[in-house]
């Protein structure tokens, strides 16, 4: 598998990405649904100091996915693919590299705007975005994390259904170049 | 120096001696600029928090140690560390507990000198039920005829039952509390007794 993406295929450094931010992304979803419901306890504290952790781990993969992406060609379409398909694949990815930075971007926000630490898994104090509590735009920034989320939660399924079509029905290779095996 | 102006200036110094009280001398606290605040860690980071309503009746001349007297009632429900999930905790049961315990208090008992010069007020705080000492470390500035008091204290949450059980652990709340107030006084205007006015006018 080589590291840059060819004509055929993925490169190893995408697939990386792709996968870890994916386990991420479960991982932190389900943390998320879980913790808002947690009573008042220090593990409630705890809960969401690893889901703060996470999503600013996330935040940084995709800024690094972004910054190598940009430096990469993609992989040829499949040949005979409708131009409407290539271009709803095209607009969803680009949507979708949107949210995954604009979901841990305003969890950030929120978390500045409530004047809450954020100390990246015990190890260094992650700055303040708002420079102290905001009271006017912590409801806002709240309300714009939960909406992306669900708006990620749709597309997702759009996503994954799109790549499991693509594989079984279309049994084409969409989905195997960007899993490991190939 | 006239007649007229020095009997004037005897007059007034007569008045301050007559009017002068037996204790130290009162003040009154300008509450829209004096602040009650203190620094805690919250998971690791160092924050500030402030109560804003306290009353605090100051009884004090540096050079009379022995009459001084500071008596500070806090109004606990007025706690704001600018994080209002994290202020609505710390009213609550497991914390300051403030539907039962609204007030804490304290009061001196004896201010004494340091050896480095610094002026110590030991007293009494009650917090949440228990009665603890403290002692202030105390700094005094007159300026004209108003005043400046800065008082600063270290206090420890877990002597008072605050954030106790689950709650103690100190890597999640930091057990050392800085306590720092900053008080801004003018001279106590009882109605017919203005010894400080006078001085000043004069």
């Amino acid at each position: 598998m080589p590291l840059r993406s060819t004509d055929s295929g993925w490169g190893v450094l995408v697939r990386a990405f792709h996968w870890s931010i994916a386990i991420l992304i479960l991982v932190q979803a389900t943390i998320g649904l879980t913790m808002v419901g947690m009573g008042l306890t220090p593990a409630k504290v705890r809960v969401f100091a690893l889901h703060k952790s996470i999503g600013i781990t996330i935040l940084a993969l995709v800024l690094l996915r972004i910054a190598w992406r940009l430096t990469e060609r993609r992989p040829a379409d499949p040949a005979g693919m409708p131009r409407w398909q290539v271009r709803a694949a095209h607009a969803l990815h680009l949507v979708l590299y949107g949210l995954i930075l604009a979901i841990p971007l305003s969890g950030w926000w929120f978390n500045s705007a409530s004047n809450a630490p954020l100390v990246w898994f015990g190890w260094f104090d992650v700055p303040s975005l708002t420079g102290g509590y905001d009271p006017v735009w912590k409801p806002r920034a709240l309300l714009l994390h939960q909406t992306l989320f669900w708006v990620l939660v749709v597309l997702l399924v759009g996503h994954v259904g799109a790549a499991l079509w693509h594989h079984f029905r279309q049994r084409d290779d969409v989905l195997r170049r960007m899993l490991w095996k190939r | 120096m006239t007649t007229k102006t020095s009997s004037t200036f005897l007059a007034v110094m007569l008045i301050a001696l007559v009017a002068a009280p037996a204790w130290a001398q009162p003040w009154q606290v300008d509450a829209a600029r004096s602040t009650l605040t203190f620094t805690n860690t919250y998971q690791t980071v160092t924050y500030t928090g402030q109560f804003r309503r306290f009353n605090a009746k100051i009884e004090y001349d540096p050079a009379d140690l022995a009459h001084a007297r500071f008596d500070v009632e806090v109004d606990i429900a007025s706690l704001d560390t600018e994080n209002s999930e994290r202020d609505h905790a710390a009213l609550g049961t497991a914390f300051f507990d403030a539907a039962r315990f609204p007030q804490a208090h304290f009061v001196t008992t004896a201010f004494r000198k340091a050896a480095n010069g610094e002026v110590l007020a030991d007293g009494t705080l009650t917090l949440r039920g228990i009665s603890k000492p403290v002692t202030l470390t105390v700094k005094f500035v007159q300026k004209g005829g108003d005043a400046t008091l800065d008082v600063t204290a270290q206090l420890r949450r877990l002597d008072f039952g605050i954030g106790t059980g689950e709650w103690a652990d100190p890597s999640m709340i930091g057990d050392a509390v800085t306590v720092q107030g900053h008080l801004l006084l003018e001279p106590a205007r009882a109605p017919g007794v203005q010894p400080a006015a006078s001085a000043r006018s004069g």
